[in-house]
């Protein structure tokens, strides 16, 4: 990253070494200001211009100082804690976002080798992919194919599970639903024969056999937590291959640039996943379509924790552009799930963490938190480095919850 | 019955002359005013319910507010502001049943006043507006109901600079925007002005966006030039009312000096003593009192003492109540009540009560100590005055030459004009900062240029440079890697608060540099009159923890400011006086603190806090040796000439760099450490720096000539509030001499004009 240092008053550069050693000017003893890239002909002052123009170029070097500043207080606010290991347990529990302190050396570390490695590299050597355009811009898809395991219970199977769970239909608790059973009611369809019962066992199978998956789901919220094992099994109303895992990597928790938008369509033996990448913050709408564009009505989300972050996020951004458009499809956000299903057999229910649960192991990995601080460097530099782990990251994410998605059905039971 | 009081007082024996004037404001009646076209049915309904007949500026605001226009309403406190405005934004939501409206207020304790007032016109009106409080305090699970069903929301600024980026949730409110209310705004001035003016732009760009073209009205205290503040906070024309239609009974305006008690050193009795004095009359005679302190602690002291002195009467003592920020919500509207309905006859306040605060108009207002401004002193004065009844106000002088100086001249008080209110839309700190908030809440393009300063183009250049915002075929959009409101902060004061627990509740919660202040270790903390005990203060987990103790005594924190040089960023040599620009570190040290029994001391205890440092933008300029000996040679007081200089310079810094003067802080010493040298320092109050500092620097010369005339020219011989008084003093405006700051001046300015002619 080329870095210069000029006088803020007469333009006189200075090099690193002269810079360490004063960082006043020699001939008009102001304080030197530190550039990063080239800077531009605006803020260079012109001598000859001076006279008549002192007070234009104040401005200019001010706001230029005043820039700085902001810059410095930008990097200076983390939305996520630093934290050393010999942190108390109960203190952890009070942050939202933190990241162990090895971890944040170690990816430090890693951004200088990449910067090193990737020095002069175009993003196609980098990242095989190609520029796809569409009606909102243009943006940088990388596609790829992987083989995987993807099951789903099937319909029948979902049904007799669901069906199996008495509790569904309203005035039905544990304790009537141990009797029923004992009188040989062991599901919703054998309700249909029962005096008190009937109706609504009726009204309930209507909906399973008509596969009105929607109508299904909003009764299973009234009566049971979002959470609920049933609200995975529902999948099994849904086309095989209308499944579509997505995962978005931004700058930041709100309010800032989505950088990556990632989808992943399952098959019973592979994943194929297309990430649609920003070269620059310009490709940010065209990419965000090319998600969309990958999403039909029939389409069912799979996402961790997409309900309060991915599908918001993507929606304001839209709203940020005025851009009309939306997501509305079928979201089975398994982080719910995860958290019902191993909160007493992992510490926390971040990605990483249910990936060691499970055996999987990543090549490359950084913390989530830092995917901003990488693609801010990739911004600032032009260097590609940053962004490899970036993808790759967001790539291991999307494996995962398709492992993750199928994983679940175990736990259950 | 007021003149009888007067007259009472001036002939009890323990009368000692203490007034020194009484200024009688004759009373005016009712002007009424008449509606140039009918409001709607409900409208009406509400006004004949009520028996409420419109004041010409009442009338004046609907008229001009239903004719479209923007409206600044500046009638003095309880004239009736509220209803001006809100009887024309019902009638715009009566006439359009989608139509909204935002209410901006500056605290949290006012918007949860005006939404009483608005739910008692919904429900005679029987409008449908479900009128709700939108801000921090806002349960999250609420928010999306209210931005949905509200049409009159009600925030603060700090709110709404938070909540803009997230204008999609809001679609619905926006689009159908009729009306912005903007109360209090004269509060917003200075560098908090110029921050809230941006918050607002950047309101009415989203407005924009949504195809809303809201219309404005603002209420204010008087100011010296309303018409020209809210054209700067908003950027629009706007019609101002001033004629107050309200009537108002005759008012005396007491100013009281407390007697000398040692004529040798010219010692007066205790302001606080007086004031309490003063109360404890008031109370007796059954005249309902406000009794307004300048701190927090007074609030609470004067009001344990005249309880005390009520109880020493065999008189009840629960008449009397403090009331102040910090108090919990259901606390405050207890006394808010209370107040109302008459069973309390006294209360002491902090300036809580200064702004509209709704407790209508009491028979008497005790102002303890000049409030340092001539907008606060009759915001406050303003509170007494029932229609058609005499009233009474008394001002208590302070020792410290501000006050006595106007209890030397009281009519130069009455002639004086209300201050400015001063926003600049030009810095370029602020402005910088709010283009940046701006790109985040959708892209930034030319048409922007509308809302904001001349430097829009070159900010963006700067923004982009740093890689802040990236220019795209949608417009600047920000890409910055941390929430761009979170770096911008409307106001310089640390946003950390304490909490103070007793026995594991809520007492109430205050500032960290309060908490320095009044819940240090062994602090006594006043509240309600009670008193507790400060046990710990974990600066760590910002909780302090105390306990309840009938004691007699009260402490006060001794705190010194130390001023350092951080970094010089620029020097000049204006001719044999050095002026530098550079970066300061401005440290508030708290070595100990003294308690105290009605104001004697009776021990002093060191007190181990980690001092309270921050860092922002200053100029300095030392002084040659030469001159000290001058000034010493003449029998006058160097450091007291340093110090008049310093405060008259900040006197003048709003005027060069459109700022507040309490945005400016200052020091001055015959000796600083850093510099070696006499010294003056001028800085930025606020965090990082401003830019105030910064265009005093580049107009040193000019500055020190215009200081030269304000002191060579003021018509008092020992200094006065025109010239080296400073309202804001640390050091209660000493050792202050003015001859000494005038030669030195002379000095320094001659200095400066042989230099020149030399060239």
């Amino acid at each position: 990253m080329p870095i210069s240092y000029v006088c803020r008053k007469c333009g006189k550069a200075y090099s690193k070494s002269e810079y360490d050693q004063s960082r006043f000017c020699t001939s008009c003893n102001a304080l030197l200001l530190k550039i990063f890239n080239k800077l531009p002909s605006t803020y260079l002052p012109n001598n000859q211009e001076k006279s008549n123009d002192e007070s234009s170029h104040k401005d200019k070097f001010a706001l230029f100082r005043a820039a700085n500043h902001l810059r410095e207080l930008v990097g200076q606010t983390k939305e996520y804690k630093v934290v050393t290991e010999d942190v108390e347990p109960q203190k952890l529990s009070t942050y939202e976002y933190w990241i162990w302190n090895s971890e944040y050396e170690e990816a430090l570390k890693y951004e200088k080798w990449l910067l090193k490695q990737y020095n002069g590299k175009s993003l196609e050597e980098a990242l095989p992919g190609k520029v796809i355009s569409n009606k909102q811009g243009e943006c940088y898809e990388i596609s790829s194919s992987c083989v995987a395991k993807f099951e789903k219970v099937t319909f029948e199977e979902s049904k007799q599970i669901i069906i199996s769970d008495l509790k569904i239909i309203p005035g039905i608790g544990p304790v009537s639903e141990q009797l029923l059973k004992k009188q040989g009611y062991t599901t919703v369809e054998d309700l249909i024969r029962h005096p008190h019962w009937k109706k609504q066992a009726y009204t309930f199978m209507q909906l399973i056999n008509t596969k009105d998956f929607c109508a299904v789901q909003k009764w299973l919220w009234h009566r049971f937590p979002k959470s609920h094992p049933l609200l995975h099994y529902l999948a099994g109303f849904c086309q095989d291959n209308t499944f579509a895992i997505v995962d978005i990597e931004t700058l930041g928790l709100s309010e800032r640039p989505i950088i990556l938008l990632g989808i992943a369509k399952p098959t019973r033996d592979h994943i194929c996943t297309s990430q649609f990448l920003l070269r620059n913050i310009p490709d940010e709408p065209g990419a965000i379509e090319a998600l969309i564009n990958n999403l039909d009505q029939t389409t069912s989300l799979i996402t961790y924790n997409g309900k309060s972050f991915d599908v918001p996020y993507i929606k304001q951004r839209l709203a940020y552009y005025g851009i009309d458009g939306d997501i509305d499809n079928l979201n089975f956000d398994i982080l719910h799930f995860t958290r019902r299903a191993l909160k007493s057999k992992i510490a926390n229910c971040k990605l990483e963490t249910v990936e060691k649960y499970l055996g999987i192991n990543r090549d490359i990995n950084i913390p989530g938190a830092l995917v901003p601080h990488f693609y801010d460097t990739y911004l600032r530099t032009k260097n590609v480095g940053p962004l490899v782990p970036i993808v790759e990251h967001n790539k291991q994410d999307l494996l995962t919850l398709g492992t993750l998605f199928s994983k679940l059905y175990e736990e259950w039971t | 019955m007021i003149e009888e009081f007067i007259k009472n007082i001036k002939q009890s024996t323990s009368y000692k002359k203490q007034i020194v004037h009484i200024e009688e404001l004759p009373a005016h009646k009712a002007i009424f005013g008449e509606l140039e076209q009918p409001l709607s049915e409900k409208l009406q309904n509400v006004l004949l319910n009520r028996k409420i007949k419109l004041y010409s500026h009442q009338a004046q605001a609907i008229n001009g507010a239903i004719a479209g226009k923007n409206i600044v309403i500046t009638t003095p406190t309880a004239s009736g502001k509220t209803l001006a405005f809100n009887i024309p934004v019902l009638e715009a939501l009566t006439r359009d049943k989608k139509a909204t409206a935002l209410y901006i207020y500056p605290t949290k304790a006012l918007t949860n006043d005006q939404l009483k007032v608005i739910k008692e016109l919904e429900k005679d009106s029987g409008l449908k507006i479900d009128p709700n409080i939108y801000d921090g305090d806002t349960p999250q699970h609420q928010r999306a109901s209210i931005r949905e069903n509200s049409r009159i929301i009600l925030t603060n600024p700090y709110g709404l600079h938070q909540y803009l980026s997230w204008h999609a949730k809001w679609r619905t409110f926006f689009q159908n925007l009729k009306f912005i209310i903007i109360d209090e705004a004269h509060i917003y001035r200075g560098v908090f002005g110029s921050n809230v003016a941006m918050v607002i732009r950047r309101l009415l760009r989203i407005c924009m966006f949504y195809h809303a073209n809201p219309q404005i009205i603002l209420s204010s205290a008087t100011i010296a030039n309303p018409k020209e503040h809210a054209k700067r906070l908003t950027g629009k024309d706007f019609e101002t009312i001033s004629n107050d239609g309200s009537p108002k009974g005759k008012k005396f305006f007491v100013f009281w000096n407390p007697p000398l008690i040692n004529t040798k050193n010219a010692l007066r009795r205790s302001t606080h003593q007086e004031t309490k004095d003063l109360l404890v009359l008031n109370v007796l005679q059954d005249l309902q009192t406000i009794c307004f302190t300048t701190s927090r602690q007074m609030a609470e002291l004067v009001t344990r003492w005249t309880k005390d002195e009520l109880l020493a009467r065999s008189k009840s003592a629960n008449v009397v109540t403090a009331y102040r920020a910090g108090y919990l919500p259901q606390e405050r509207r207890e006394i808010e009540s209370r107040l109302k309905s008459k069973s309390l006859v006294g209360v002491v306040s902090t300036n809580a009560l200064e702004l509209g605060v709704d407790i209508g108009s009491l028979d008497s207002v005790i102002i303890s100590g000049y409030p340092g401004t001539v907008i606060s002193t009759w915001q406050q004065a303003g509170r007494a005055g029932r229609s058609n009844l005499d009233s009474l106000v008394i001002l208590v002088a302070f020792q410290n030459p501000l006050d006595q100086y106007f209890m030397k001249h009281p009519t130069d008080f009455f002639g004086r004009s209300h201050e400015q209110a001063i926003i600049d839309l030009h810095n370029r700190y602020i402005s910088l900062g709010h283009i940046m908030c701006a790109s985040s809440e959708l892209p930034i393009n030319e048409c922007d240029k509308q809302f904001f300063s001349e430097l829009f183009t070159m900010s963006l250049q700067a923004l982009e440079q740093e890689k802040l915002v990236q220019k795209t075929p949608r417009g600047w959009v920000y890409s910055g890697t941390a929430r761009a409101t979170e770096v911008v902060s409307l106001e310089s004061i640390s946003n950390k608060t304490v909490t103070v627990l007793c026995n594991g509740v809520i007492l109430e919660t205050l500032t960290l540099n309060k908490a320095y202040e009044e819940t240090h270790e062994g602090a006594v903390l006043l509240h309600q009159g009670e008193t507790y005990i400060c046990e710990s203060l974990d600066l760590y987990q910002l909780v302090a923890k105390v306990k309840q103790e009938n004691i007699n005594y009260y402490t006060e924190v001794v705190k010194c400011v130390n001023v350092t040089i951080s970094k010089s960023y620029e020097k000049i040599d204006v001719d044999g006086v050095a002026v530098e620009l550079g970066e300061l570190s401005i440290t508030e040290i708290y070595p100990s603190y003294v308690t105290k029994t009605h104001d004697t001391i009776i021990k002093k205890t060191p007190l181990d806090l980690p001092p309270l440092t921050f860092l922002t933008v200053g100029l300095w300029f030392t002084l040659p040796d030469s001159v000290r000996e001058n000034i010493e040679d003449l029998g006058l007081d160097f450091a007291g000439g340093l110090h008049a200089i310093e405060h008259a310079m900040i006197a003048l810094s709003p005027i060069f760099a459109m700022c507040d003067r309490w945005d400016v802080g200052g020091l001055s010493t015959s000796l600083h450490p850093d510099t070696q040298k006499p010294s003056i320092f001028i800085y930025d109050g606020s965090e990082g720096g401003i830019g105030i500092s910064e265009t005093l620097y580049s107009k040193i010369k000019l500055l020190w000539e215009k200081t030269l005339d304000l002191i060579d020219n003021c018509e008092c011989s020992e200094g006065c509030p025109s010239c080296i008084y400073s309202p804001k003093c640390g050091n209660e405006n000493e050792p202050l001499d003015k001859k000494a700051a005038n030669i030195i001046l002379k000095e320094m300015v001659n200095l400066c004009t042989k230099g020149a002619s030399k060239v």
